[in-house]
This record gives C-alpha cells, structure tokens and sequence, in this order.
C-alpha cells in the first residue's frame, strides 16, 4: 500500500477531514533574465517583466526579448513598458501589443527589430545607446558598439528638439524633459561619449544648473533656461549642419 | 493659456514647417535611417500644430481662403530656407519640389484648407 506523509504539526487538515489526492501541477520554469545597469527592480516589476518574457517566449520565435526605459527606473513613474522583441521573423506587432496589453493590463510600446537594424541603430542612433544602457534581456546581449557619425541622421533627430524653441509655453515638464534629453543625448554622441540616462541627466544639470525634477515638474525661469538650451541647440546645429556631408 | 489667433498661426505655421522638413529630410535618408525608421516619437511637430488648430476658428472646417495663403506662404518660404541651407551645405537626395505636395497634403490633413 502507498502511503502519504503529512507533517504531525501542521495548520488545517484536521484529522478525519476529507481531502482529494492529485498530482502537483509542473511547477513553470523561471526564465532566466539579464540585467543591464539596472541596481534593482520592484518584486511587482519582475513578476510583470516574468510575465511578458513568457508570453512572448510561448506565442513567438525569437532571438531574444529586451525591457528598457522608464519602467525599469526606481518607482512607479512610468507611462508604459518598452519592449524590445529581436527577430528576423516578420511580425505582427499591433496583435502581439494588443494580446499583451490584454494580458498585463499595462500600456506597452512595442518595438520589432532585426539583429542587423538593432545593430545599425546601436551605431548611429543615441537614443539605441540610450535604449541600451540599461535593460533586461531574456538573452545576453553581445553587440560591438561601434560608433559612426552620420551627421544628417542627427541632423533629423535634433530637429526633434527644435519643438522647444517654439512651443516652449504650451509643453508640459515632462515633454520640456525629452526634448531636453533628446538633444544632450546627441551632444554626447557627437562628443564620443557614454550615452546613458545618468549621463545625460548629469549633462542637462551640470549645463542647466538646475535639477531634472525642476524640469519635470516645469519650474523654469523661461529666460534663463531658453537662453542657455538656444545656445546649445545652435552650437550643435551648426556642428552637424557643418559636417552634414560626412 | 489663453492665445490670440495670429500668435496661435503663428506657432501652427512653425509646428507644420518643422513637420514638413522632417519628413522631406526624412525621405532623402531612406536608406540610411535603418533602425532609426522605427522611432515612434510621442510628441511631434505635427500633434502640437494639431492641438493649436484645434484651437483656431472655424474648428470644424476649413478657415478662410486668406488664411490659407498667409499659412501657406509662411511655411513654403520657412522649408525652403531651411531645406536649401542643407543643400547649400552639401547635402544631396533632397527634393525641394515635394514642398507642395506634402504642404496639401499637410494643410488638409489639419482641416486648414479644404
């Protein structure tokens, strides 16, 4: 005869009560993750981060699956998830948002790239180098990053950036803020620096001389800062707009 | 923020030259910008001249026919300075004559002109 042990001390299951014997359910494996830069992330976060691992991971075949942005700052600050899918399989990426939307009742934004674009982007691109800097990936992520300059590729991200010289009584602190980053970040690429969410919010305080949650929250003396963002923005306008041929 | 209508023309035909330099731009990149292509950016020149349209009266058709030469003027005369400074510094692929095209276009998908 089988027999089933119980623990003598245990809560519940008096003597004489009836009880359904059944085999335990395979418990799911935990995918194993790697984290970039990121000090550490709310238990709430990682079950979310878990969960869109696995559901991308069951319904698709891909190279890897990377979080970045907002999300994976300290608190609860964010607007959506970023999720970054690598494949070389054409996707549906509106169904997939859709279906994970659903699922997580959470706003994603959700990227589809291939190996080669990823690493293009990751060449040219500051806000990829950016995007990078700090991110959880199912995979390790192995890219050379080696930094070309095209100019007029630059040219087109700081027109980004130009919102604010117009705009500047009619965006909120946070847009202030992205326009604001949007241009450092060029800043330091063009320099041949580290382009990185620390470094670029110790460029915008340590140019600005003020603090990024002056800005957030849209405390600016509007002279000052418009004066000193002018100055930056044409120096590197006409920097890029000077090389634009190279 | 209350704003009279010239200034709110005024930022609408800002918003709307830096959005038709961008996708001119834009188009003579198209076999550079790779990844770059898939930036989905959230705020844009063509929402914030789409908001201050929304402000602009008549909202709900298109405005009168003055109007639309002021705007239309202004922004030709803003992307084309700003389009042949780039060619003048060498830049190639940039195709001035798609100005009027993407300005109907633009101007129609605003409900600024009819």
């Amino acid at each position: 005869m089988d027999q089933i042990y119980i623990p003598k001390n245990r809560e519940g299951l008096e003597v004489g009560s009836i009880v359904v014997i059944k085999p335990l359910i395979e418990r799911k494996s935990k995918i194993k993750i790697y984290s970039y830069n990121t000090k550490s992330i709310e238990p709430i976060k990682m079950k979310i981060i878990n969960e869109i691992m696995s559901y991308i991971t069951e319904s698709i075949e891909c190279e890897n699956i990377i979080i970045t942005g907002s999300f994976l700052n300290q608190g609860f600050k964010f607007n959506d998830v970023d999720v970054l899918i690598i494949t070389d399989k054409t996707l549906n990426a509106s169904k997939i948002k859709e279906n994970l939307e659903r699922k997580l009742q959470i706003k994603t934004d959700l990227l589809i790239l291939d190996n080669k674009s990823l690493q293009q982007g990751l060449n040219t691109d500051p806000l990829y180098n950016n995007m990078l800097s700090k991110c959880i990936s199912k995979n390790r992520i192995i890219y050379k990053k080696q930094r070309e300059i095209n100019y007029k590729l630059l040219d087109l991200h700081l027109l980004k950036s130009n919102l604010m010289l117009t705009n500047f009584d009619n965006l909120t602190g946070n847009e202030k803020y992205n326009l604001t980053r949007n241009m450092i970040s060029i800043l330091l690429f063009i320099d041949q620096k580290k382009v990185s969410n620390e470094k670029i919010d110790e460029k915008i305080t340590q140019s600005f001389k003020i603090t990024i949650n002056e800005i957030k929250e849209n405390l600016l003396d509007k002279k000052e800062f418009l004066t000193k963002y002018k100055q930056i923005y044409n120096n590197l306008y006409k920097r890029i707009l000077n090389n634009g041929t190279k | 923020m209350v704003q009279n209508r010239s200034k709110l023309i005024k930022l609408l035909i800002g918003n709307l030259s830096n959005s038709i330099v961008h996708s001119i731009l834009e188009k003579s990149l198209i076999d550079e910008l790779h990844a770059s292509r898939y930036r989905e950016e959230s705020l844009n020149s063509l929402t914030l001249a789409k908001k201050y349209r929304d402000k602009i009266n008549p909202t709900s058709e298109s405005l009168p026919n003055k109007d639309i030469e002021e705007i239309k003027n202004a922004i030709k005369q803003k992307v084309n300075l700003e389009l042949n400074l780039r060619i003048k510094k060498g830049y190639t692929n940039i195709s001035i004559n798609l100005i009027d095209q993407e300005l109907e276009i633009t101007l129609k998908k605003l409900k600024v002109s009819p």
